[in-house]
């Protein structure tokens, strides 16, 4: 295996940089998912049946306390990977241990957020608006939900391995998986709360 | 303790809730539908941005044009997507 010293660790064989690529592609086609989900929704945002409209469920404290969470928690990894390219491991482990701890918190809230819509009668099945929306969310709380997970387990490796060309790989990898969940709650936040709440 | 904080990163997350804040006016203030859009737009695409340029460091190694090919034709075939539906679903056109 070929080392070269003058990338980051991250980047460092061949392999390495085409896993940064691969995993680029693959974000390519979860913006297209997500698109999908946000055509869906644009279509059937008004469609409230005898159910509730975005207006009336919706509140504004939880998703900013949300919004805030995710954005600290974008940071703070992009700090972690900024530490890991200094090679200080015990500060990449504080930081990413923060962010997972951030990213907790946001899940929290959502599932907050999600059992006070089925308490006041918003429910998968209630009606085309709240079906889309909860299946928006959803898909992007499943996606945080397994980053949780996936950020754990690098953790671990993290601590029993040390830095190497493969950890770093992974850990760089999993913080651009990280960024795009970010990416996709800015949207998220601004074409689903704060429109439906204009 | 300083090094672990650069300057760059800290500005772009110091920017991101600026403009989070800019995009919080379309709800605290009384404004068009239209107006409100256009500023949401604008806020959500440049923080989108800045995460894919600051924070994923997009354009660092030797695939920095790989990469925002991919980005690009990612992103246009979310817009064909979303303003398609747009055009056949809602503006009924």
């Amino acid at each position: 295996m070929k080392i070269d010293n003058s990338l980051p660790l991250e980047y460092s064989t061949e392999e390495n940089s085409l896993k940064v690529l691969g995993f680029w592609i693959f974000l390519g086609a979860e913006i297209m998912l997500f698109a999908t989900l946000f055509a869906a929704y644009f279509t059937l945002e008004n469609r409230i049946g005898n159910g509730p409209s975005g207006a009336e469920i919706f509140e504004i404290s939880p998703v900013l306390v949300e919004t805030f969470l995710l954005l600290t928690s974008s940071f703070v990894i992009g700090l972690g990977i900024h530490a890991m390219r200094l090679g200080n491991k015990k500060a990449m482990m504080i930081f990413f241990s923060i962010t997972l701890l951030l990213g907790a918190g946001f899940l929290g809230f959502e599932i907050y957020e999600f059992m006070h819509y089925v308490h006041i009668g918003a429910t998968l099945q209630t009606s085309a608006f709240t079906a889309i929306l909860l299946t928006t969310l959803g898909t992007h709380g499943l996606h945080v939900t397994f980053g949780l997970f996936w950020g754990l387990f690098i953790l671990i490796q993290i601590k029993k391995r040390g830095l190497t060309p493969e950890t770093a790989n992974k850990s760089f990898i999993f913080s651009l998986y990280w960024h795009f969940l970010d990416i996709i709650w800015i949207f998220i936040f601004s074409f689903i709360y704060l429109k439906g709440m204009m | 303790m300083a090094e672990l904080f650069p300057l760059k990163q800290v500005l772009g997350f110091v920017i991101s809730l600026v403009l989070t804040a800019v995009a919080l006016l379309v709800y605290f203030t009384d404004m068009s539908f239209s107006l409100g859009m256009t500023i949401l737009l604008v806020t959500a695409f440049i923080q989108a941005g800045l995460q894919v340029v600051v924070f994923m460091h997009a354009g660092e190694t030797s695939d920095k044009k790989s990469i925002y090919t991919n980005i690009y034709y990612g992103v246009l075939i979310a817009l064909i997507t979303i303003f398609g539906t747009l055009l056949a679903m809602v503006w009924d056109m």
